[in-house]
């Protein structure tokens, strides 16, 4: 019985391995993305349980030119250093601010023109950046929303004016406290912006016409590694010749705001 | 999106958190015995380390212990172990901090035996292990089950814990749906999930309970 058990456990677990997510790697023919896969329309789940998204799809154009295996790791975006730095990922490509970052990574040319700028309930009395005064105002924790409200050279000021900065992990949660009240404002990116506010389709939320700043998404390579950060970035300019780059960005709605050259 | 297609998404998650659930269960149970039995050595330099090892193990959150075990080969020593070190980290994370649990409902079991039992034992010529084994133990499990299904339903639960090192999970998955859905939906999925999990393991303790009670 206990035999039957044991062996039983030990089948269950070698099939796991080679299944699960947490999948083995060490393949020097991978190319390991790291994305938060709650960040649509940049990286998420689709409805048949694969991820996907525009920068998704971009990284499986250049694994195809390259003969590289793409591997899709999502991950927990308060550890993205960590993951980057201990060698579990090859890049952060997310959908990914370069504004205030620029010393961190070994950057990719900037493809996306993003905003930063601030939904509210549509049937809020909020119409500009000076209204929220005194309001509790959403913000997702280590995002560029949040550094761009934190820098005393960018919008401290505006956020020193709100009742409240209150932070979250993730948008979903965000949008249902904005629906229930308990959060005046949410802080966040434009592209994403759109998304929730495009799937949620009750003309219940608005984005505010006065944007925060403007900033450019790129691909973070750990900083050592110029090599295969040279090799993507020329990647992505040839995905961009062959007119790649455009169709995906019409697929995701992202055509006012691509910006690779 | 129905909710057959969220069970099926979810699926994948699931057997992620089983997993997690039954190896962590295969490697701490064991353990726990061999750290329950060094805090009650006689040894002192023994007693003193399995003492502090239980109680850095209780007075830190899980979270961050997992977050030790996957990133201190990197941080500390500067190797690179991957993706492959991912899973590894995680049920050798649960593993050490739920044996220093299951350790001290060992201790509460075999310490509420009485003292007469053991001098019985020796009168009528057991050995030690003797003693233990065939007289001790059968009585210990049967006083600690209540307190370990406790703890084996909360590792249940704990597992969602694994998404801080990007398992992908259950709840995980979970999330991610509920990102892309913009809908709470596959919450109420997962806290069915949860919930009749929990009322299997439940249910199996109970039985085993009864088996138990022959005196």
């Amino acid at each position: 019985m206990k035999k039957k058990i044991l062996s039983l456990v030990g089948l269950f677990t070698g099939c796991l391995l080679l299944l699960s997510g947490c999948g083995a790697k060490g393949d020097e023919n991978n190319f390991v993305v790291g994305f938060d896969a709650e960040y649509p329309p940049y990286g998420y789940m689709d409805d048949n349980g694969e991820y996907t998204g525009f920068d998704l799809e971009l990284a499986e154009a250049i694994c195809e030119m390259e003969g590289w295996t793409l591997v899709k790791q999502p991950i927990v975006w308060d550890n993205k250093d960590n993951e980057l730095n201990s060698g579990s990922i090859d890049c952060i490509w997310s959908g990914f601010t370069i504004d205030g970052r620029e010393d961190d990574y070994a950057w990719s040319d900037p493809y996306v023109d993003n905003s930063q700028v601030i939904v509210v309930s549509a049937s809020a009395n909020i119409h500009s950046l000076a209204d929220l005064e005194g309001k509790t105002v959403g913000v997702q924790t280590a995002s560029a929303a949040l550094s761009v409200l934190e820098d005393p050279d960018q919008q401290r000021s505006l956020a020193d004016t709100f009742k409240k900065l209150q932070e979250f992990g993730d948008y979903n949660t965000a949008f249902a406290e904005l629906e229930a009240g308990s959060v005046d404002a949410i802080a966040m990116d434009i592209g994403v912006a759109q998304y929730q506010i495009e799937s949620r389709d009750n003309g219940n939320f608005i984005i505010l016409d006065e944007h925060l700043n403007s900033e450019q998404y790129g691909i973070g390579f750990a900083l050592d590694n110029t090599q295969l950060r040279d090799t993507v970035n020329a990647d992505l300019h040839k995905l961009k010749e062959n007119g790649t780059f455009d169709t995906l960005a019409e697929k995701y709605g992202l055509s006012d705001m691509v910006c690779l050259e | 999106m129905s909710f057959q297609v969220i069970l099926s998404q979810l699926a994948s998650g699931m057997l992620l958190t089983i997993s997690i659930f039954v190896l962590t269960l295969l490697f701490s149970m064991p353990l726990g015995f061999f750290v329950a039995f060094g805090r009650m050595a006689n040894n002192k330099v023994i007693r003193f380390l399995t003492q502090l090892y239980i109680s850095v193990m209780r007075g830190t959150p899980l979270m961050l212990q997992l977050m030790v075990v996957y990133f201190f080969p990197w941080y500390l020593f500067h190797i690179s172990l991957g993706s492959f070190w991912r899973f590894p980290a995680i049920i050798l994370g649960f593993t050490i901090n739920y044996a220093a649990y299951f350790a001290e409902i060992y201790r509460s079991g075999i310490e509420a035996i009485p003292k007469g039992q053991y001098e019985a034992a020796k009168l009528l010529g057991y050995t030690k292990a003797q003693t233990f084994l065939r007289i001790i133990l059968p009585q210990v499990i049967k006083i600690i089950l209540p307190a370990v299904t406790n703890e084996v339903i909360t590792l249940v639960k704990d597992t969602s814990l694994a998404y801080t090192l990007s398992c992908i999970e259950m709840f995980s998955v979970a999330k991610q749906i509920a990102a892309a859905e913009t809908s709470m939906l596959p919450f109420a999925v997962a806290a069915l999930f949860y919930y009749l999990f929990n009322l299997l393991v439940s249910l199996g303790m109970n039985r085993l309970e009864k088996k138990m009670s022959y005196y």
